[in-house]
Order: structure tokens, then sequence, then C-alpha cells
């Protein structure tokens, strides 16, 4: 089977994944990556990620994410999504804690076109939010959010939580509303436990079985999930490691849907990431 | 001391999943497990150069064991002198190979001996001379040729592999090697 009949079939999730980057201006407990200000940067230059952008389109995919670390440490992050967003849709995930005016007019030019930016909110509180990922985070967060939608950029809020009961879900979803973000662009998610998460016993397990196959690439090859490269102890984990090959992109991509098709019937992802 | 770090148990590629299923698979196959792509290509090659096939098993460890030896791979040498007692060479076969005594002492087969003057010659590394292509002519038919010029030079390929990684012999091999006061 092609990789576009497998997409087309549902056999093969569309979107494809890149991490940008491993650094990040916060140290959040729950980081899959341990990312921080001076942790290895492992960075994918921008001119790889336009080519795998292009090699994923032409090979049937249909959609790409930017993460990692911090996507808008990279320098040339805003360019580089409103090149990616020519070849397909891209949703980026950031901390929002950047948006200065200048990178604000930066990204400007991304408004209309199809790219989205999905922000960490995790919580309606600030201190309880900012606890988990920074101080000040929950600040820069509700003047950035506001400050995108304004400019027509399109924004998608992110939550990552242990546990949110149904008072404390309404009061974020009122919240991320009232920034002009409507409720199918709010996405819950669970912490996984692996990076630092792990090191902190936070979280849901998951492996193989329970992590959708998204194909993702970083620097150091290509993983099962995105939830798959993470770091432990400063070390990358191999254990969802597809290949080192990155590019071409079809070897990775028909050596993931080699390993999906061997998958016996049923078992399919549990946790339903995204 | 090897220069890369073994795969942890809990740290295993998928690719590279099946070849961990019974447990560890030693080095070899811990290494390439690194970089998978190249691990589910590299080891069905070197089964059917290596593992059984219509060359028989003496023969396969005759090549292996000298080939080794003459490439000075520590590693090779020791785990295959255990591989190559258990196929049936004497101790003083093995010592020769090793070339620790004079093959041509204890080798009097003509096929034998037309073969380790191939490997001398294919492992070497220089030009090959035609009088050895006749003598092996003579004794080895067109396919057997092939296969054993192909198990040498997979040979020397895992030589380097395992002598520029620093690979570790099993403590179970060094126990044997030991006992056979082969060590």
């Amino acid at each position: 089977m092609s990789i576009g009949a497998a997409v087309a079939h549902g056999r093969l999730p569309g979107r494809v994944w890149m991490y940008s980057n491993y650094h990040c201006n916060l140290a959040c407990t729950y980081c899959l990556t341990e990312s921080a200000p001076a942790v290895a940067r492992r960075e994918l230059p921008p001119t790889a990620m336009i080519e795998i952008g292009r090699q994923a389109r032409d090979l049937g995919f249909t959609d790409l994410g930017v993460t990692g670390g911090e996507t808008f440490l990279m320098p040339a992050m805003p360019e580089l999504l409103a090149e990616l967003a020519t070849i397909l849709p891209v949703v980026a995930l950031t901390n929002g804690t950047l948006f200065n005016h200048r990178l604000l007019a930066r990204v400007e030019p991304l408004a209309g076109l199809p790219v989205a930016l999905q922000i960490s909110l995790d919580h309606p509180d600030p201190e309880t939010n900012d606890e988990m990922r920074a101080p000040r985070n929950f600040r820069k967060v509700a003047t950035a959010v506001p400050e995108l939608v304004r400019r027509g950029v399109t924004v998608r809020i992110a939550t990552t939580v242990e546990s949110l009961d149904k008072t404390t879900l309404e009061r974020l979803c009122t919240l991320h509303r009232g920034w002009g973000v409507p409720d199918c662009d709010h996405v819950i998610r669970p912490i996984v436990r692996r990076g630092r998460a792990a090191t902190y016993g936070l979280g849901v397990r998951a492996g193989q079985p329970e992590l959708p196959a998204e194909l993702t690439i970083t620097a150091e090859g290509a993983f099962w999930s995105p939830f798959a490269p993470t770091v432990r102890d400063g070390k990358p984990d191999t254990d969802l490691l597809i290949t080192r090959t990155t590019r071409p992109l079809s070897v990775p991509a028909h050596a993931l849907l080699r390993l999906i098709e061997a998958r016996p019937p049923g078992e399919d992802s549990t946790l339903n990431i995204r | 001391m090897s220069v890369v770090e073994r795969i942890g148990p809990d740290q295993v590629p998928l690719l590279a999943r099946r070849y961990f299923a019974a447990g560890d698979p030693g080095p070899i196959v811990g290494a390439l497990a690194q970089v998978p792509e190249l691990l589910v290509v590299a080891v069905p090659l070197l089964g059917a150069a290596l593992g059984p096939s219509a060359i028989d098993w003496r023969t396969k460890e005759i090549v292996i064991v000298r080939t080794s030896a003459l490439a000075g791979c520590r590693y090779c040498v020791q785990a295959h002198t255990v591989v190559a007692l258990d196929a049936g060479l004497s101790r003083q076969e093995v010592v020769a190979l090793r070339a620790e005594g004079s093959a041509a002492e204890v080798f009097d087969s003509p096929r034998e001996v037309a073969l380790l003057g191939w490997i001398e010659e294919v492992a070497g590394g220089g030009p090959i001379d035609d009088a050895s292509r006749v003598v092996m002519g003579r004794h080895w038919a067109d396919h057997e040729i092939v296969e054993l010029t192909m198990v040498i030079g997979v040979t020397l390929m895992l030589n380097r592999f395992a002598t520029a990684l620093a690979l570790p012999t099993s403590p179970d091999t060094l126990d044997r090697l030991a006992a056979e006061g082969l060590l």
C-alpha cells in the first residue's frame, strides 16, 4: 500500500511532525523532552524542514506539525511557517510567551494562511497554571492570545493535565472563548509519563500501543509519535525510534507503515492524544 | 572500552525489537540497533553468509577464524574459536587458524589447503594471484568459491566493525576460552 493510500484510507495519520529544536525558555515539570534554556538544541534547519514538508506532500501526507522545545526560539520561525503553509496546512506548538510587539508583527502575515498556533494553557488560575510552567506564564499567554486573534492568526489552546474537574474546565473554556478561541480549537490531553514527567512520576504511561502513529522527524531520527522522541536524564530515548534516516522521507514513512500493518487488528492507539 | 553505549532493554527501537525478543542478542546486533534500518538489512545478510548453508559448518568456521586472525580482530577470533570447537575443529587446528601455529602442518586436505591459501589472498587486500584462482578452481565448485569469498568479505566487514567499536567478548565465551586454555 502506498503512503498516500494509507493516509486516504485512515491507516496512517496524515500529519508529519517536525521537532524544530529542543531548547526552551521554560522548564515545565511535565515536559517530555526535558526542554530548558541550556539543553542541547537538536535543531532541524529550516531548509531541512521545508524539504521534509515537500516530501511529505509528495508522498500523500496531508498536514504538517512543528513542535519543540519552544518553536519561536528559532529565529526564522514566522517566515518558515509561512513557507511551510504553501506546502501543506501547519500547526505549530508554542508556549506563547515570546510574542512581543516585534514578533507579533512578524507572525501577522500568517493570518489567512493555513497555519494554526497551538498555545499551551493548563489552568484558569494563574498561580496553578504557572506552578507547572513558569512565573508569569499565564499573564503572557493571556496577553498574546487575544493579540494574535485580533491580527487574524488562528490560535488553538492546548491544555495538558492529569485531571480537570468540570468547573475548572468550564472556567478555562470561558477564558479562551473570551479571547476569541472557539471550543473546536481547544484540545485537552493527558500528561504522558516520559521525559521530565517520568522523573516526577507524573501522567499516564504511554508506549507504542497507546500513542497514535504520527510520523515525527527530529535531528536524531524518525519516531513513532510526537510523544516518542523524549529525553530522560539528558539522553534521547530510542524505544520508539523508527529509523535514523529522515530523508528521503519515504524511508521512515514506509517503515512506519510496515510497523502499523504488522500490528494485530484492534491494537490501535488508546490515548487518542493530539 | 566500547565507543558506543549498548542499548538497554527498555530502549530497543521498534524495528529492532524482534531481535531482542529472546534476550540479549549480543554486541553486534546490540550495536547495529542504534541504526534500526541498517540492522534489519544487515542481519539477514550476516545470517545468510555466516549461518547454515550449502557450505558445511567446519569449512565456514575455518574461513571465519582464519580471516579474523589475519584481520587482527580480537572479538571475532575469541567468539569463533568457541564456535569452531563446537563445529568439530580440533584444538590444534583452531590454534593454527588463530595464527598461533603452522596451518601447513595441521591441515592436509587439499581442499582445505587450497582454501587457506585463498583466504590469505582475499583477506590480504592486494591483487589476487591467478595461480590461486586456478588452485581454488581445482578443488571447489564455482558456487562454493563465490560463497566462500563472500564469507571472507562479510567476516572482514565484521572484523573492522567489532575492532573499531571495541565490542566486548561475552563472559561465557571468555570462561570457555579460559577452560580450553585458549584465552
